[in-house]
C-alpha cells in the first residue's frame, strides 16, 4: 500500500529513493562498478560482524552484562555525538544553501511543515547512517549471543542523530537570524568543523599544561568524592540505554521525539524564511558605476594564482574542510612552544599534515577547476597554467609552517633544515601527484574526492608517509647516528621517489 | 596571420564517440561574414565547434583558424578567436571585474588595452552596477552577457558562439544580436549555432546545415530556398533534414 501523495511518509519515500540513487552513484559512479560497490559493502558488513563477534566473545557473557560497560559506552557515544553534530551542521547548511529540489517542493501546495519535517528526518538519517553501519554489527552479534538488550544501540544512535540534527538545525537557523544568511554559511561550516575536532582539541589541552601530574588526579578525585563517576551515576544513562535498560531507552526516545516535534512545530516557518534569505546570499549590494576598479596583473602566473586564492577564500565549505585540517595541525605545535623541544615525530607530523593540506588544495585548484574549457580555449601556455596552479596549491601550506620552521632553524639549525626539507618534499610531491593523476570533478565533490580517485589518494598518502618518515629518520639520525637509520632513510627516500615515478607514469592529459 | 585565408577552414574533419559524431566535414567560413551552422539535435554542431576551439582533438582532418593550422600552432590559432559555449564558462565566486581580469590575463592582454575595453563592455552590456557582485547570484541572461564580455575582451577576429541566445530575455537577446552584427560590420567573423531559425534567417549571410556529422546543404538563404520548395528557413530546414532522414 502506497502512502497518500503529499503526506510525510510519501515525501519520505521520495527522499529515500533519491538517497538510494545518490548512494549508488557515490559508490559506483558507473553502472558496471555498482556491483563491485555492493560486493565491497557486503564484505565490509561481514568483516564488521566478525570483528564484533571476536570483541564480544572476548568480553564474555558476564562482561556483556556488566554495568561498568555503560561507562566506556557512554564515552564512545559522547565522542560520536560531537561528530554527529558536525555532520548535522554540514547537512543543515547544505539543506539551506544547496537547495536541490527544495524550490520545487516549496512552490508546490505541500505544507512547509511537511517539507521541513522530511528534510530534518533526512538530515538525521544521513547523520546516523555511518554509525549504524559501524555499530550495528555489534548489536546483531549480541542478539545472536543471547543479549537482545544490545539492540538498544540502534535506538540510541537514531535518537542521538535526531537530537543532533535538531540542534544543528536550530543553531543554523539562529545564526541566520543573528548574522544573516551570508555569514551563517561560513560560520556554521566552521562551527561544524570545530565540533568535529572538539574532542581532539580537548584531548590535546593536556599538552598545553605542565606535566607535573597534579591536574588530572585532582580533577578525578574531586569528581569521585562527589560520587559523580560512580557506577550508578546518571552520567552513564546513555551507556545503560545502549545495553537495553528500558528506562533510559524510553527516555532517549522521548527526548528525540520531543526535539523533533518542537523543532518542526516551532521553526518550520523560520526554515522557509531562512531559505528565502539564503537564496539571496550570493548577492552583495551594488555599488555606483564610478567605483569600478580593475587590477589587471602583469603576468599570467600572478593572474592564475590570485584567481585560485580568491575562489578558495570565498568558498566557506572548502574553508571549513581545510580549517578542520588546520585544527588538527595546531596541537602539534604545542609541544614546541611548551617544552622548547623539536623531536623527530613533530617533523614527521608536520610533513604529513602539510602534505595532506596541499593535496586538498591541489585537488580544489586543479581537479576542481570550474571552467576547464575556458583554459583550454585560451592561448595561454599550459605549462604556465600548471605551474601557477601548483604554486597556488603549495604556497599556503609552506606559508603556514614558515614561521615555526624559521623558529626551529634558529634554535636547532640542523633539525630545522631537515624538517624544512621533508616538509617541502611532502608539499611538492602532494601537489605533483594531484597534478599528474587527478581527475576533473566539480568542487562540490571535495569531500568525496578519495572515493572518486582512489589511486591518486593512495599515492598522496604513501608519499606523505614516506616524506614524514624520512624527516623523522633524518632528525633521529642527526641526533643518534645509528647505521640502520642511514639504510632506513635511504630506503624511505627511494620509496618516496618511487611513488613520484609511479604518479608520473600514470599521469593523465592535464587540464 | 595570413589575411587572404578564410576565417575558418575544416578539411575532412572526423570525430567518433563510438559512432561518428562528425563524419568527414568540409567547411569554409569567409572572413567578415556571419555564418550560421544549423542542424537537428545530435547533428554534430557542438562537437564541431569544440574541435575548432581546441577543446576536442579530431580523429582525422584539419582545422585552420585565420590561416593558422590549429594542430601545429594552437596558441596562435586561439589568439584570434573567442568561444562562447551554450553553458557560460564562469566562476561563481568571482566578480565580473575579476572575471574579466582573469580572461584578459589568459589572452595576455595588456592592462592599458584591457581596462577601457572591460569598462566599455560592462557598461554596454548593462553589467556595471553588478560589477561587484559574485556571478553565482546572476540570472542566466546576466551570466551569458558576462561570458560574452569575456569572449570580447581581447577583441577577437573570429567569434564562435554555441546557442548564444538561450535563456536571454528580449532586451538581452537584442543586445547580443546587435553585437554580432556590429562585430561583422567592423570586419570580424561570427560563426553561430542556433535552434532559433528566425535568428539565422535574419542575421546570417550564409547558412550551413549539418546532419549526422555531414554538411548536407550550404549557401545563402536564397540559395537554400532555390534548392527546396522555398518558404521560410524553417520550411527549408525541415525539408532538408527530414528529406534525408531514414
Amino acid at each position: 500500500m502506497s502512502a497518500a501523495p503529499g503526506s510525510i511518509p510519501w515525501l519520505l519515500g521520495h527522499e529515500l529513493r533519491l538517497a538510494w540513487y545518490g548512494a549508488g552513484r557515490n559508490m559506483s559512479g558507473k553502472r558496471g562498478r555498482g556491483r563491485i560497490g555492493m560486493i565491497v559493502g557486503i564484505v565490509f558488513a561481514a568483516v564488521m560482524h566478525l570483528v564484533a563477534f571476536a570483541a564480544l566473545r572476548a568480553l564474555g557473557h558476564d562482561g556483556m552484562n556488566d554495568g561498568f560497560l555503560a561507562i566506556p559506552l557512554t564515552a564512545v557515544l559522547v565522542v560520536c555525538a560531537t561528530f554527529m553534530l558536525s555532520s548535522a551542521l554540514t547537512g543543515c547548511v547544505t539543506a539551506l544553501f544547496e537547495r536541490g529540489d527544495l524550490d520545487l517542493l516549496l512552490s508546490s501546495p505541500l505544507p512547509s511543515r511537511t517539507v521541513f519535517a522530511v528534510r530534518l528526518l533526512g538530515i538525521a538519517a544521513a547523520t546516523a547512517t555511518p554509525y549504524l553501519l559501524l555499530a550495528g554489527p555489534f548489536a546483531n552479534v549480541a542478539l545472536v549471543l543471547g543479549h537482545p538488550g544490545w539492540l538498544g544501540l540502534y535506538v540510541i544512535i537514531g535518537a542521538c542523530a535526531m537530537v543532533m540534527a535538531c540542534a544543528g538545525m536550530l543553531l543554523t537557523l539562529a545564526l541566520v537570524r543573528l548574522l544573516g544568511a551570508r555569514r551563517t554559511r561560513v560560520v556554521a561550516q566552521v562551527m561544524g568543523a570545530i565540533a568535529g575536532a572538539l574532542l581532539f582539541l580537548l584531548s590535546q589541552a593536556y599538552n598545553l599544561t605542565r606535566h607535573d601530574g597534579s591536574t588530572g588526579p585532582w580533577l578525578l578525585g574531586l569528581l569521585a568524592n562527589q560520587h559523580v563517576f560512580g557506577p550508578d551515576s546518571a552520567l552513564w544513562l546513555p551507556g545503560r540505554a545502549i545495553l537495553g535498560a528500558p528506562g533510559p531507552l524510553l527516555g532517549a526516545l522521548v527526548l528525540a521525539a520531543l526535539a523533533f516535534a518542537l523543532t518542526v512545530g516551532r521553526t518550520h516557518r523560520f526554515f522557509v524564511h531562512g531559505l528565502q534569505q539564503a537564496a539571496g546570499a550570493g548577492r552583495v549590494r551594488a555599488r555606483p558605476a564610478d567605483a569600478l576598479r580593475f587590477r589587471f596583473r602583469g603576468s599570467l602566473f600572478d593572474t592564475v594564482v590570485v584567481k585560485e586564492w580568491r575562489l578558495i577564500a570565498r568558498d566557506p565549505h572548502l574553508i571549513a574542510q581545510v580549517l578542520l585540517q588546520l585544527i588538527y595541525l595546531v596541537p602539534l605545535l604545542f609541544p614546541i612552544l611548551r617544552d622548547n623541544t623539536t623531536g623527530p615525530a613533530l617533523g614527521a607530523g608536520l610533513a604529513l599534515l602539510c602534505g595532506s593540506l596541499t593535496a586538498s588544495l591541489a585537488w580544489i585548484v586543479i581537479s576542481g577547476e570550474d571552467a576547464p574549457d575556458l583554459l583550454l580555449s585560451a592561448p595561454a601556455p599550459r605549462r604556465t597554467l600548471q605551474l601557477a596552479k601548483l604554486a597556488a596549491a603549495t604556497m599556503p601550506a609552506l606559508l603556514l609552517v614558515a614561521l615555526p620552521l624559521l623558529w626551529m632553524i634558529v634554535h636547532a639549525p640542523l633539525t630545522g633544515l631537515l624538517f624544512a626539507f621533508s616538509i617541502s618534499a611532502a608539499v611538492l610531491s602532494a601537489g605533483l601527484i594531484v597534478l599528474w593523476t587527478g581527475r576533473p570533478a566539480p568542487r562540490s565533490d571535495f569531500k568525496m574526492r578519495a572515493k572518486g580517485n582512489f589511486l591518486s589518494t593512495m599515492l598522496e598518502m604513501t608519499s606523505s608517509l614516506c616524506w614524514g618518515g624520512l624527516g623523522w629518520l633524518l632528525v633521529a639520525l642527526a641526533t643518534d647516528g645509528s647505521t640502520w637509520m642511514l639504510f632506513a632513510s635511504a630506503a624511505v627516500l627511494a620509496a618516496g621517489l618511487g611513488v613520484m615515478v609511479v604518479a608520473w607514469l600514470l599521469r593523465r592529459s592535464p587540464m | 596571420m595570413n589575411t587572404a585565408s578564410p576565417a575558418l577552414r575544416l578539411s575532412a574533419l572526423r570525430k567518433s564517440f563510438g559512432r561518428p559524431a562528425v563524419d568527414g566535414l568540409d567547411l569554409t567560413v569567409r572572413r567578415g561574414e556571419l555564418y550560421a551552422l544549423l542542424g537537428p539535435n545530435g547533428a554534430g554542431k557542438t562537437t564541431t565547434l569544440r574541435m575548432v576551439t581546441g577543446l576536442l582533438a579530431p580523429d582525422e582532418g584539419n582545422v585552420d583558424v585565420l590561416g593558422i593550422d590549429l594542430a601545429r600552432d594552437p596558441a596562435g590559432a586561439k589568439r584570434g578567436m573567442a568561444y562562447l559555449p551554450d553553458e557560460p564558462l564562469l566562476y561563481g565566486k568571482l566578480k565580473p571585474t575579476e572575471y574579466l581580469e582573469f580572461v584578459a590575463g589568459l589572452w595576455g592582454i595588456r592592462a592599458q588595452d584591457a581596462e577601457p575595453r572591460a569598462r566599455h563592455l560592462l557598461d554596454w552590456l548593462d553589467l556595471t552596477q553588478h560589477a561587484h557582485e559574485l556571478t553565482e547570484g546572476f540570472s542566466r541572461g546576466m551570466k551569458q552577457k558576462l561570458a560574452l564580455a569575456g569572449a570580447l575582451i581581447h577583441d577577437p577576429e573570429l567569434l564562435i558562439l554555441d546557442e548564444p541566445l538561450t535563456g536571454l530575455d528580449a532586451a538581452a537577446a537584442r543586445q547580443v544580436k546587435d553585437l554580432l552584427v556590429s562585430h561583422v560590420d567592423k570586419g570580424g567573423t561570427v560563426i553561430l549555432t542556433t535552434h532559433i531559425l528566425e535568428v539565422a534567417e535574419r542575421l546570417a549571410q550564409r547558412i550551413g546545415i549539418i546532419r549526422q556529422g555531414r554538411l548536407i546543404a550550404e549557401g545563402t538563404l536564397a540559395e537554400l530556398r532555390a534548392r527546396t520548395q522555398g518558404g521560410s528557413l524553417e520550411d527549408v530546414f525541415l525539408q532538408l533534414t527530414e528529406g534525408q532522414a531514414g
